[in-house]
C-alpha cells in the first residue's frame, strides 16, 4: 500500500515538474521535453489503448502526452499546420505522401488492427451468409438492398478505408440509406445501433463498446480490412514550438520491445483477443 | 350601490394606513373624499375597487361581500390614465368586447360615448399621441361605457386642463342622474368637491375625521 | 496565418456560390431552432404571464429556481433527452434519436426555462399594473392574460427572439441527440465543430459567418424595438 502511494506521489511530482517546465520552455528556450502533442485517431483513444500504455511513458520520461484524438485527415492537417509534435495514424498512402512533402521526418510501422462490418442481429440484407469474409460483396449486397449504412464521413482513416472499398465494389454510395455521421467511431457506432444500421468499424472500438450495442460482427478477416498504423514525427522546421526531442523519445519508446509487447497484450484479458498486433520491423 | 365598511384596518408592514370603524357610502349619489397626502385615500379606493384584498374588516356592496363578478359593475379611473396600446376607438370599445356584445352594438355605443366626451375626432389616434386631458377623457369613456353601478375616481382631474375638467364633471353628473350611478371621487380640489359632490368625507391619517351631509 | 485568410476567402466564396450542402445545414438550423422557439414560447407565454401576476407561496424561491434553470447547460439537456429516446430508454420505441424531431424536443426543453423565465420576469414587473386596468374594465382571468400579452407584445417578441438566438447558437444538445448526420441532422453549430476537427476550415468559417450574421440580425431587431420604446 505504502509503495503504491509512493509511486503515485512520484508520478504526480513528475507530472507537476513536467508541466511547469513546459511553461518555462515557452518563456525561455525551445526543445524542452516537458510535453508533446500527439495527434491521433479516435480509434486509439476510444479503444482504450492509449490509456493503457501512456502512463508508462509519462512515468519513464516525465514527458506529458497531450492527446488530440481526431480523424486521420484532421490529424495529418494538424501535422501540416505544425499544431502537433507527433502523429499516430492509419492511412498509409496519405502518411507516405505527408512524409514525401516534407511535413514529417520519417514514417514507422507500429501495429495493425482490422476493420469489421457490423450490423443488426437480424441482418436483413443477409450479408453474413452471403459474404462473411468478402467485404466487397458485403458492400454490394448492402447497396443493392438499400439497407441503412452509417459512414464516418469525417475524412478519417476509417472513412478513407471505407471509401476505397466502395470504389473497389464499383459503387458510388448515395441516397437516403447512406448516412454520413461526421463523428468519431464511438458516436458512429451508437448511431448505427439506434438506427439498426450497418457500419464499418475498427475491431478495437467495437469490442470496447460491444456490451452497450445491439450490433454483431457480420463481415471480417478480409485482407482488405487490415489497418496499418504508423507513427511520424512532425518536421521541426515548421515552427519553433515543435518539440522534436520529445517526439523522438516517444517514438523510440513506442517501438521498444517492451511496449510492442504491451500493445500485443492489450485487450486479451477483457475481450479474449488482442485488439492490436504490433509489427514494428527493425 | 350601497357600500358599508366596518372595522376596516390596513397595514403596510407595521405601519397602519387605514383604520375606519364605520363608513357608509350611500347609493345613487356622488361622494367626495378629501384629505392631505398620505391620508390613505388611494388605498381605500383600491380596496373598494377589489384591487387590494389584503385588509382586515368587512366591506359589503348592497349587503354582499365582494366577489369576482362585481368587477363587471365597478370601475376605477386612475389619476394617471393608463391607455391600452391600441387606437382610441379600440381602447374605449374594449370593455364591451370582452363582455361579448354584438359588433353592431359595440360600434354604436362606442361612437356615442366618444361623441359625448368630445373625442370622436380622436378615434383613430394612438394613445401615445394624446394630451393629458384627452387621455383622461378616453379613460373615463372606457369606464362609463359599460354603465357601471359604481364609478371610483382617484384624483382624475389633478393634472389636466380646465376644458377637460368641465367635460369630465359634466359627464359624471349626467351618469349619476341618468343611470343612478353611484360615484366616489378623490379630489384635492375643494371647489370641485363642492361643485360635484352630494357628500364629502374628510380622511386624515387613515381615519374618517369628519362626515358632512349637504354643504 | 495564411490558412485563416485563405479559409475566410474560401468561406465567403462558398456562401456566394450558394453551396448546396451549406445552405441545407443553414436551413435545418433555422427550421429546428425556430420550431423549438415557437413551441417553447407557445407554452411559456401564457404560463409565464399567469405566474408573473399570481401571488403564491414561495414565489421568491420559485423565481430563483427558474432563473437557475434559464442557464441550464445544453449538454445536460442533450444527455437527458438522448437517454430517454435511446432504444434502451423509456421512449425508445418511438425511434426518434438522431432525427430532427429529437433535436426539436431537446432544444424545446433547453430553451423553455429561458422563455418562461423571461416572460415571468416581464409579467412580474409590468403585468400587475395591466391586470389592475383589466380588472377595473371587467376583464376575467383569461381576458387579463390576453390583455397583458397584447400590451407587452413588443417585449414578448424581443423575448422570443432572445430564445431563438440561444437555440440556434447552442451545440451541445443537438450534437448529442442529432448525431450530426449529413443531410439529416447536421446544423450550423455541429458542422462548425466537425469541419474544424476535419481541418476543413473554409466551411467552418463560412458557417461561423452565417451564425454571426444571424446574431447580428437578431440584435438589430431588438435594438430597433428598444429605440422605439
Amino acid at each position: 500500500m505504502k509503495k503504491n502511494l509512493l509511486i503515485v506521489a512520484l508520478l504526480i511530482i513528475s507530472l507537476i515538474t513536467g508541466c511547469s517546465s513546459v511553461q518555462n520552455a515557452q518563456d525561455t528556450s525551445v526543445g524542452d521535453n516537458g510535453s508533446i502533442i500527439l495527434a491521433t485517431t479516435t480509434s486509439t483513444r476510444d479503444s482504450g489503448l492509449l490509456d493503457y500504455i501512456l502512463p508508462d511513458f509519462e512515468e519513464k520520461t516525465g514527458i506529458e502526452v497531450k492527446v488530440v484524438a481526431v480523424g486521420t485527415g484532421a490529424a495529418l492537417q494538424k501535422g501540416r499546420d505544425g499544431d502537433a509534435d507527433v502523429l499516430l495514424v492509419h492511412a498509409k498512402p496519405s502518411e507516405e505522401q505527408f512524409v514525401e512533402e516534407g511535413h514529417g521526418l520519417k514514417r514507422y510501422d507500429v501495429m495493425y488492427n482490422d476493420f469489421v462490418i457490423v450490423g443488426p442481429k437480424e441482418d436483413s440484407a443477409n450479408i453474413h451468409a452471403e459474404a462473411a469474409n468478402d467485404v466487397v460483396k458485403g458492400f454490394q449486397t448492402i447497396a443493392e438492398s438499400e439497407s441503412t449504412f452509417v459512414s464516418r464521413g469525417d475524412d478519417s482513416g476509417t472513412h478513407k478505408k471505407e471509401k476505397s472499398i466502395w470504389e473497389n465494389a464499383g459503387i458510388q454510395p448515395e441516397g437516403s440509406w447512406y448516412l454520413s455521421s461526421g463523428s468519431g467511431m464511438g458516436d458512429t457506432l451508437k448511431i448505427a445501433d439506434e438506427k439498426q444500421a450497418y457500419t464499418m468499424t475498427d475491431r478495437a472500438t467495437y469490442l470496447n463498446l460491444k456490451d452497450k450495442l445491439n450490433l454483431d460482427i457480420l463481415v471480417e478477416k478480409d485482407e482488405m480490412l487490415f489497418n496499418q498504423y504508423g507513427v511520424i514525427p512532425v518536421n521541426p522546421d515548421k515552427n519553433e514550438n515543435i518539440n522534436n526531442g520529445g517526439a523522438q523519445e516517444f517514438i523510440d519508446w513506442l517501438l521498444s520491445e517492451d511496449i510492442q509487447k504491451m500493445i500485443g497484450e492489450y485487450g486479451k484479458d477483457k475481450f479474449g483477443m488482442p485488439l492490436f498486433t504490433p509489427n514494428y520491423n527493425k | 350601490m350601497d357600500i358599508e365598511i366596518k372595522n376596516l384596518k390596513k397595514y403596510f408592514g407595521t405601519k397602519m394606513i387605514l383604520d375606519i370603524e364605520e363608513l357608509k357610502f350611500k347609493k345613487n349619489i356622488i361622494t367626495g373624499i378629501i384629505g392631505p397626502n398620505g391620508a390613505g385615500k388611494s388605498t381605500l379606493i383600491n380596496i373598494l375597487a377589489g384591487l387590494d384584498k389584503e385588509y382586515q374588516g368587512s366591506i359589503t356592496y348592497n349587503k354582499e361581500k365582494f366577489n369576482d363578478s362585481m368587477y363587471l359593475d365597478i370601475t376605477l379611473v386612475f389619476q394617471k390614465p393608463y391607455l391600452l396600446n391600441r387606437k382610441v376607438y379600440e381602447d374605449v370599445a374594449y370593455p364591451l368586447k370582452i363582455r361579448k356584445l354584438k359588433k353592431s352594438v359595440v360600434k354604436e355605443k362606442t361612437n356615442e360615448i366618444l361623441k359625448e366626451l368630445g373625442i370622436y375626432h380622436l378615434r383613430d389616434q394612438k394613445s401615445t399621441q394624446l394630451s393629458g386631458g384627452e387621455a383622461q377623457k378616453v379613460s373615463l369613456a372606457r369606464a362609463v361605457i359599460i354603465e357601471p353601478e359604481l364609478i371610483l375616481l382617484d384624483e382624475p382631474t389633478s393634472s389636466i386642463d380646465e376644458d377637460s375638467i368641465s367635460t369630465l364633471e359634466r359627464v359624471l353628473k349626467e351618469y349619476n342622474k341618468e343611470y343612478n350611478t353611484t360615484i366616489i371621487i378623490i379630489t384635492h380640489d375643494i371647489e370641485q368637491a363642492y361643485r360635484l359632490c352630494d357628500e364629502i368625507i374628510f380622511l386624515k391619517n387613515g381615519r374618517v375625521e369628519d362626515k358632512d351631509g349637504l354643504f | 496565418m495564411d490558412y485563416i485568410l485563405q479559409g475566410l476567402k474560401e468561406g465567403i466564396l462558398l456562401l456566394f456560390k450558394l453551396d448546396k450542402e451549406l445552405y441545407r445545414i443553414i436551413f435545418l438550423s433555422v427550421a429546428v431552432s425556430s420550431t423549438a422557439t415557437a413551441l417553447s414560447s407557445f407554452l411559456a407565454i401564457p404560463i409565464g404571464v399567469y405566474l408573473g401576476i399570481k401571488r403564491f407561496r414561495l414565489k421568491g424561491l420559485f423565481s430563483r429556481i427558474l432563473y437557475t434553470f434559464m442557464s441550464i447547460p445544453s449538454v445536460v439537456v442533450g444527455l437527458l433527452v438522448a437517454i430517454s429516446l435511446s432504444r434502451r430508454g423509456p421512449l425508445g420505441s418511438l425511434q426518434l434519436l438522431y432525427t430532427p424531431t429529437a433535436m426539436i424536443i431537446a432544444q424545446t426543453i433547453l430553451v423553455f426555462p429561458l422563455a418562461l423565465g423571461l416572460v415571468y420576469n416581464l409579467s412580474k414587473n409590468r403585468g400587475k399594473e395591466i391586470e389592475k386596468i383589466g380588472l377595473t374594465l371587467g376583464a376575467r382571468r383569461f381576458d387579463v392574460i390576453i390583455l397583458i400579452v397584447r400590451e407587452l407584445k413588443i417585449y414578448l417578441f424581443i423575448n422570443v427572439i432572445t430564445v431563438f438566438s440561444r437555440a440556434i447558437s447552442e451545440v451541445g444538445a443537438v450534437m448529442i441527440v442529432g448525431g450530426n448526420i449529413k443531410g439529416h441532422t447536421r446544423v450550423i453549430t455541429t458542422s462548425i465543430a466537425m469541419f474544424n476537427s476535419m481541418g476543413s476550415y473554409s466551411r467552418a468559417i463560412a458557417l461561423g459567418l452565417v451564425l454571426l450574421l444571424i446574431s447580428f440580425l437578431i440584435n438589430s431587431i431588438i435594438y430597433s424595438y428598444n429605440k422605439e420604446d
